[in-house]
């Protein structure tokens, strides 16, 4: 018995051992599993910090992008305009109206803000029309009067090439701005909802500028001549929808025309 | 013995063992699965301490980043390592950029974890 329970005492002090053993290593295998985790979540840490300021870098270039595409259509915009006579405001409000048909024609926010940056850039095509011809005071006769009208199909050219979204908006822009609802315009003579959206809302935004500002060449027109205008081309010239949305809105395109006031000629 | 050769992808080294005495492990080191994808390494690494290594194994570390399981498994690499460090004689070179600061800092840590093992800290 005695030497029964001696073994016993054996076995025991084995389990003992590998007990000892065995947490010694647990503890062991703790330790370095905590040692892990902290390494790793400083590693993490200083990663995402990385990262983080890596995104903050990415996101400053891209807005740097984008105001320096918005800085350069712009310019376009206006050079064209100065072509055209036309003071810098000019290409603002169109800018500004072109939106507000756009937003209340039913585009989301981003196209029309694109259609907003893309819409001055209509009379980029008049950089290449002779000065003798852009120049000449009093009425063009018919050979001039085509050559000026070709300026939709050298903007639209001179556009067409290009891959970015806003300069193939502009593109069309330039092209259709002078089509007119009825199929009389030119260059291509389309009609109705053949033109593009863009160029009908240029279109719209352009002429309602074009009138209500003074030129050199004119005075400009008081609004009830203006109005009754948009009236009688409603579905003419002009797509009716448009017509419609100008008039529902008109507090909007007023306030932009009075936020954006030429200084006198 | 045979050398074994993993090609590297997103998200796991290129691993080169070769039976001629020289180990290498570049590139990232996040797989889904990290001790089943280093179970082929562990396997090769216990049959060539098993009587194939010849006189002097060089390793050649370089991980660019690694995650915590890979870290783990890493401890189990350098415990392998530390087994067989009596009987045959292993040169670690832990690789590192040096603009890589974490890079650097995990083997400081692995050198200092193993003190029995013969880790050098190699900036390029």
């Amino acid at each position: 018995m005695e030497e029964y329970e001696n073994k016993l005492i054996a076995e025991i002090e084995i389990l003992r051992d590998n007990f000892i053993k065995t947490t010694e290593k647990l503890i062991k295998d703790v330790k370095r599993q905590d040692k892990i985790m902290l390494r790793s979540d400083k590693r993490q840490q200083q990663e995402y910090d990385e990262l983080q300021r890596k995104f903050d870098e990415v996101a400053i270039l891209q807005r740097e992008i984008e105001d320096t595409q918005r800085e350069v259509v712009f310019t376009m915009g206006a050079i064209g305009e100065s072509r055209s006579k036309e003071t810098g405001n000019h290409v603002r409000r169109v800018a500004q109206y072109s939106k507000i048909f756009a937003l209340h024609y039913g585009m989301d926010e981003k196209e029309a803000e694109m259609l907003k940056q893309a819409s001055p850039m209509h009379d980029i095509g008049k950089v290449a029309i002779p000065d003798a011809v852009l120049n000449k005071p009093g009425k063009f006769d018919e050979v001039e009067r085509k050559i000026m009208d070709t300026h939709a199909e050298l903007g639209y050219e001179m556009l067409k090439m290009s891959n970015r979204p806003l300069l193939k908006m502009a593109a069309t822009v330039a092209y259709e701005h002078h089509e007119k609802w009825n199929g009389t315009g030119y260059p291509n003579q389309l009609k109705g909802e053949e033109i593009h959206i863009y160029g009908r809302i240029t279109a719209m935004a352009d002429v309602f500028d074009a009138l209500g500002s003074d030129r050199v060449y004119k005075k400009s027109w008081d609004d009830e001549k203006i109005f009754s205008f948009f009236k009688e081309e409603r579905g003419e010239h002009f797509d009716p929808k448009l017509v419609d949305i100008f008039f529902e809105n008109l507090n909007e395109f007023l306030a932009v025309r009075d936020s954006l006031k030429d200084v006198s000629l | 013995m045979e050398n074994l050769k993993l090609e590297a992808t997103k998200y796991t080294p290129e691993i080169s063992l070769d039976a001629s005495g020289t180990v290498s492990l570049t590139g990232k080191s996040y797989p889904e699965n990290t001790f089943e994808f280093y179970a082929p390494m562990m396997a090769w690494l216990e049959e060539y301490f098993a009587g194939n290594a010849v006189e002097k194994t060089t390793i050649n570390m370089e991980i660019i980043y690694f995650n915590s399981s890979s870290s783990k498994l890493f401890f189990d690499f350098f415990d392998l390592l530390e087994d067989n460090q009596e009987d045959h004689k292993i040169e670690i070179n832990w690789i590192f950029d040096k603009e890589n600061e974490s890079a650097q800092e995990a083997g400081e840590d692995f050198i200092e974890d193993f003190e029995a093992l013969n880790i050098n800290l190699v900036a390029k």
